[in-house]
């Protein structure tokens, strides 16, 4: 056995060790046979275009009414005074016009602001949600409900569902990756609550390094590649007095992958093998779009490298006031990088099986905030998102809020029914997508939900 | 979103309200209902509210003459005749925000006409037969659930080898494994036992001499293990470990969580009278009692009275949203937390699923969910936080705790607000201004008209100020000033999250669980299915947490002893004899052994439900001496060992696992930190922090040498080496951790600095002993990290890579790491 081992050892350094070695074992062999990883990839529960997600999450309420909205009665109308939709913070006040211009953009003839001139070349790939709605108008509860489905409790994060559901096309590197994640909200955001470990979102701060204990500074590689064998070496022994073990098998399996992603990791982010002309296009040597453009390419090319569930984020859209220049400068942070990962997307064939989406917690009034005119409240009753790629309609302009934009009434998607749409997008019916947790089966859609068929390719 | 709320004008609620049957259908009338109202239903409807479909959303069957006859969840959708008076006119004419149907589009005008002739009509409906499937409590089956019989006390069975068993509870594991055909495991060496019952005891792994002094004894295995467990039960180090295990059920945490994660300054108390309690061995039903009703229970000193009163700060320690801006909301979901943690934490029943319909699997009403919950209605929940509006509030309110004074054995009185507490003093600032300035205008000439109105507006804003000035003024009886919080929070003033007697009062259903859409009041009563257990009264004048402890604590009571009992079998053997640990309910696992199950209950009851004595059984039993040897024979009959032929490889918790790297750098600090990890004012909100920023590194810190059951449990925010190694969720009850393997595991293993730096100053540790040569180094390597010797192949491979390196202390230092790294380690043999 010794010397076979030794010859296994070899292989190991290769990277495929343990496949080696179980073919030589018996017991071991079918205690491998029999461990599923838990991130193997899933079938849905029918076919769908739709293999992967990458969501655009933007923090403190975008103002749908100056972006994606275009609404030519509050145009008309601005500075009148009107009534805000009962139940929201919108109140009563003054209405603030859009306050940026609008044209029809692509063939489709999308209306989308100034503020989009890169991205409104993808016009005829977006599919604008302009019935949104969410149950919270606080933007802690509001961002909380946008990824768990729930204000009150801790649940499983929408990513982590969509992990659950689907495993991992990489065996180099985690299903679920959140890049800068926001602060409001916190773990939860991309938490797997009672879903197995697992599912949860790997936590990428680009400030902090990327991801915990991805590097060792200690050994060389090949120094702590043979301490690696030492280790698995005991892991098998181990295992091969308790065949059959999975959590063994995963412990094994779990060194092969850590010590896989220590290279794979950093090698996803580092940007240094994208072209010049690329990193252009990004917008990454220019300061105002260099953080967004980086999270932007990171996404692409976690996309590429099979990640099932990539999260970006860009919070500071809470516009209560300075709303001109603020608006302006989100935007222009994130317009051009946006249009580049949707044109390398679709280059490479691959937007159709991505869906793409983009949105915040929640809207803003139609009012002015304090007629100042330059700022907006809060508003949970009507706002926008949009999605692209990923067996959507493009060009489509789906549902729609009251003549000046404040309340939604048409199209009407709420979270659950949100949630229920990109499940659906990923080939699951959202009511079947379960797992069962102190004796109940759970969803990500509670008891609600209904996909907006509409918008599906 | 197909939503039925109820309406506030909402017919009765009475889900099996029929309705007079009219005459049959006149020919002319089924004419109409073919032609205009059944393709508009099937069209329209029936998705959402059929059988076929699978659906009746809202309790609602639109597919039947039955199915609408008896309602929904909001009442009578039809009143035949009637279309005024029916709510299906209502939601489909898009009456009210909250009930509109269909959801997404409204029907045409037409179709709306049909459906209000066809309702006037009398509702001419031919599909009758229909069936329909409300789901009411079969309380009858309930009842006979195995869980709410009474505690019996089986007599051991006979066994076939009467040499094996050591204690009764090895006859009911060995029948029912001589049943099956097969022979349990031989025990394990003494090399694994005493790794075993030095972690599961303590958490940390055993010394090498405590190993060597274990191997060398002389005595029998049942007297030397004997000797070690007498030892490791009374090392606090005991209390630390288990007392870690009921903090999970409790929820335990040092922050609110949620929206605003302030900071809880003063749970520490909790934390250390839980550690406390286990070491001294506190009879399970006086700490039930006490961490229900210790506030209300006879004590012995001002010390004693203290810890009961902290002892209840199990009820405040809930996660909640500090950010709730509606107060029924927020009061009904700290009380949903309390029944939650109480129900799942001592009951193993899941109370929560009825508050908002009756439970779906228990026979738990939603009815007895608020006869419940009427006893924490009439509590006073004090733990230190207010919910408030905005960002810029103060959450952290210290006069909503409870000053704890050792020279007192009355009871304490909830400190009152200062006068002119901090948040009302802008306001008083900003009247008082007003009215300064309106006095001023009011001594100008001015018209009688002008004048009348200044004098009604200064009449106005001084009763305000008054008003402010009665809320806020400091107590005036001369009881309550002892515990008044002086103008500044008293610095010496010991304060406690705890509950308090409050208003007694009984609570309103809340329909659907909407705090707004209240049902009937029902009186505070102990759930139904519980008759049986003669369950004490509650009185008009008290809150009834007293009787509840005292219902809970009764002999009588099915669940209490066995819930306690399966957790201590779950925490050492890998899997309770209920394997849900947390839910004894219908849709819970059934015990595997139901005869043992209840003979440690009625045992751990007559022994002073002393958790000591029950663990010391277990752990000196035969049952826990098992080797894991995998014996094919048997794991053809039962492979996941339900029979407990062997025993189970147990991953070690988070907390275990970094304790014994501590230990095994020689770093920990056994001594418990004199106080709290924060400061006692510290009102930080931690969702606001940022890391690497003053304060918001303090949870990460897991380099400091301190036991794991000492760092603070930050909601939201724990360690990552505790998310990454399953640290039990804080937000709600956990009985059983997860055992997730993960590569972030493995990474943390290899890179971590805390793991490099432990490895080194452990080899740094082996290398000073004097040995003779590598191989006793390595030798003794093997005893120091997983308490064995290294097998011929291990030594072999420890040479070879030793070799490998010329630099001593960084080989060993790798060599070290790559035991710490290895599954043994972090697994309980």
């Amino acid at each position: 056995m010794p010397l076979t081992r030794r010859g296994m050892l070899q292989h190991s350094a290769a990277g495929f060790g343990w496949m080696a070695f179980a073919a030589l074992n018996a017991d071991a062999a079918r205690a491998s046979s029999e461990f599923e990883s838990p991130l193997a990839p899933k079938a849905p529960h029918f076919k769908a275009k739709a293999k992967r997600v990458i969501f655009l999450f933007m923090q403190g309420g975008p103002s749908h009414l100056d972006t994606f909205d275009w609404k030519p009665a509050l145009k008309a109308s601005g500075g009148k005074s009107s009534s805000g939709p009962s139940g929201t913070k919108g109140g009563n006040g003054r209405l603030l016009a859009p306050q940026f211009k609008f044209s029809p953009q692509g063939q489709s003839g999308l209306p989308i602001s100034e503020l989009f001139p890169e991205l409104s070349q993808h016009a005829d790939d977006l599919c604008l949600l302009n019935g949104m709605h969410t149950s919270n108008a606080a933007h802690p509860q509001a961002t909380i409900a946008l990824h768990t489905g729930s204000i009150n409790f801790v649940r499983p994060s929408l990513g982590s569902w969509v992990t659950y559901g689907l495993g991992s096309e990489s065996q180099e590197l985690p299903g679920f990756v959140t890049i800068n994640p926001v602060n409001l909200g916190g773990a939860q955001n991309y938490g797997s609550s009672f879903l197995p470990a697992s599912y949860q979102g790997t936590r990428v701060d680009l400030a902090a390094g990327g991801i915990a204990d991805i590097r060792n500074r200690h050994l060389s590689d090949d120094r702590q590649r043979s301490q690696i064998d030492l280790i698995q070496e005991m892991n098998r022994d181990l295992l091969e007095s308790h065949p059959g073990n999975q959590e063994l098998d995963g412990v094994i399996q779990s060194f092969e992958l850590a010590y896989r992603m220590q290279s794979s990791v950093p090698t996803v982010l580092d940007l240094k093998t994208e072209s010049s002309e690329t990193v252009r296009r990004y917008g990454i040597e220019n300061e105002e779009t260099k953080a967004f453009g980086t999270q932007c390419l990171m996404a692409r090319r976690l996309a590429e490298a099979g990640v099932r569930f990539i999260q970006i984020s860009k919070n500071g859209w809470d516009q209560h006031n300075n709303l001109k220049t603020a608006l302006k400068k989100n935007c222009g942070g994130i317009d051009q990088p946006i249009a580049a990962l949707l044109k390398d997307l679709k280059d490479r064939g691959m937007l159709d099986e991505t869906l793409v989406l983009w949105g915040g917690e929640f809207g803003r009034s139609p009012q002015d905030q304090a007629n100042s005119g330059d700022g907006r409240r809060h508003n949970n009753k009507g706002y926008s998102m949009w999605m692209a790629g990923g067996g959507v309609k493009g060009g489509l302009r789906y549902g729609a809020t009251d003549e000046t934009g404040g309340t939604s009434v048409e199209g009407k998607i709420g979270t659950h029914d949100l949630h229920a749409t990109i499940l659906h997008l990923l080939g699951f019916d959202h009511t079947k997508l379960t797992y069962r947790y102190a004796g109940r089966d759970f969803r990500l859609t509670d008891v609600y939900g209904e996909v907006a068929s509409e918008i599906l390719a | 979103m197909m939503r039925l709320l109820v309406f506030p004008f909402a017919v009765t609620l009475s889900l099996f309200a029929s309705h007079a049957v009219g005459a049959e259908p006149t020919e002319s009338q089924l004419v109409f209902f073919e032609a205009n109202i059944r393709p508009l239903l099937v069209k329209h409807c029936y998705q959402c509210h059929s059988i076929e479909s699978g659906e009746g959303k809202g309790g609602l069957l639109l597919d039947s003459k039955e199915g609408w006859s008896s309602g929904g969840d909001s009442g009578d959708a039809i009143q035949p005749g009637d279309a005024r008076g029916s709510l299906l006119m209502d939601s489909v004419r898009y009456e009210n925000a909250d009930l509109q149907m269909p959801p997404k589009y409204q029907l045409a005008e037409p179709e709306i006409e049909a459906i209000e002739t066809w309702i006037n009509m009398g509702a001419p409906d031919p599909r009758v037969g229909g069936k329909v499937t409300k789901k009411g409590i079969d309380w009858e089956k309930g009842k006979s659930h195995w869980a709410f019989q009474p505690i019996s006390n089986p007599t051991p069975p006979p066994t076939k080898d009467t040499a094996w068993p050591r204690d009764d509870l090895d006859r009911f594991v060995l029948a029912k494994i001589e049943d099956a055909k097969i022979a349990p495991a031989p025990d394990a060496t003494r090399f694994a036992l005493i790794r075993r019952v030095t972690l599961d005891l303590t958490g940390l792994p055993p010394s090498v001499a405590e190993v060597g002094e274990f191997i060398c004894d002389q005595e029998s295995d049942d007297a030397a293990l004997a000797k070690v467990v007498d030892r490791l039960l009374s090392s606090n180090a005991f209390g630390e470990r288990w007392g870690r295990h009921w903090l999970d059920v409790a929820r335990y945490a040092d922050s609110v969580g949620k929206t605003r994660n302030v900071a809880f300054p003063h749970a520490w108390r909790y934390r250390n009278y839980v550690i406390d309690s286990f070491n001294q061995d506190k009879p399970y039903d006086k700490f039930i009692a006490e961490q229900l009703a210790g506030d209300l229970l006879a004590s012995t000193s001002g010390k004693d009275r203290n810890e009961k009163i902290i002892a209840t700060g199990l009820l405040a320690l809930g996660s909640m949203d500090l950010n709730e801006r509606d107060q029924d909301q927020f009061n009904l979901d700290r009380i949903d937390d309390q029944m939650d943690t109480i129900g799942r934490a001592m009951m193993g029943l899941t109370f929560g699923c009825a508050r908002c319909h009756d439970h779906k699997f228990d026979p738990i009403s939603q009815s007895d969910y608020y006869a419940m919950a009427g006893i924490f209605a009439s509590t006073k929940t004090l733990s230190g936080q207010q919910n408030r509006q905005g960002g810029s509030k103060q959450y952290y309110q210290p006069n909503l705790l409870v000053r704890l004074d050792e020279s007192l054995t009355s009871k304490p009185e909830v400190s009152t607000p200062k006068p002119f507490d901090k948040s009302k003093r802008a306001e008083v600032a900003v009247l008082k201004n007003r009215i300064a300035k309106l006095q001023n205008e009011q001594k100008k000439n001015l018209p009688r008209q002008q004048q009348e109105r200044l004098t009604l507006q200064l009449a106005n804003l001084n009763k305000q100020l008054s008003e402010i000035a009665k809320q806020s003024a400091a107590p005036k009886s001369k009881k309550n000033k002892n515990f008044a919080i002086e103008e500044k929070t008293d610095p010496r003033a010991v304060l406690a999250m705890a509950v308090t007697e409050g208003k007694v009062s009984n609570l309103a259903l809340r329909v659907r669980g909407e705090p707004d859409v209240k049902g009937d009041v029902v009186p505070r009563a102990f759930p139904v299915i519980f008759k049986n257990t003669s369950p004490p009264s509650l009185s008009s004048d008290e809150s009834g947490r007293l009787e509840l402890a005292q219902w809970l604590t009764s002999p009588k009571h099915p669940l209490t002893a066995r819930v306690m009992v399966n957790r201590v079998w779950a925490h050492l053997f890998g899997r309770g004899l209920v394997e849900t640990v947390d839910n004894f309910g219908a849709s819970g696992a059934l015990p595997t052994h139901p005869e043992l199950l209840d003979h440690l209950s009625s045992r751990f009851m007559k022994d002073r439900w002393s958790v000591k004595s029950l663990i010391r059984s277990i752990v000196l039993s035969r049952t826990y001496r098992l080797s894991g040897e995998h014996i094919a024979e048997n794991a053809t009959v039962d492979e996941d060992n339900q029979l407990h032929w062997r025993a189970n490889l147990r991953r070690l918790e988070a907390e275990a696992i970094r304790d014994s790297l501590l230990a095994a750098g020689g770093l920990l600090e056994t001594n418990r930190p004199g106080a709290g990890p924060f400061s006692r004012d510290f009102s930080a909100d931690f969702s606001k922090l940022k890391p690497g920023k003053k304060g918001g590194a303090a949870p990460d810190s897991i380099a400091q040498p301190t036991r794991s059951v000492y760092l603070p449990v930050v909601r939201s925010k724990l360690p990552g080496m505790f998310t990454v190694f399953d640290f039990a969720e804080p937000d709600q009850v956990n009985g059983q951790r997860d055992v997730t393997t993960v590569p972030p595991q493995a990474l943390f293993m290899l890179n971590n600095p805390f793991v490099i730096d432990v490895s080194r100053r452990a080899a740094e540790r082996i290398l000073k002993q004097e040995l003779k040569d590598e191989a006793t180094r390595i030798r003794y390597a093997y005893a120091y990290t997983l308490s064995r010797y290294p097998t011929e192949a291990e030594t072999e491979r420890a040479t070879v890579f030793l070799k490998s390196e010329a630099d001593q202390i960084k080989t060993w230092s790798a060599l070290t790491q790559a035991i710490y790294s290895s599954a043994e380690f972090r697994y309980i043999p």
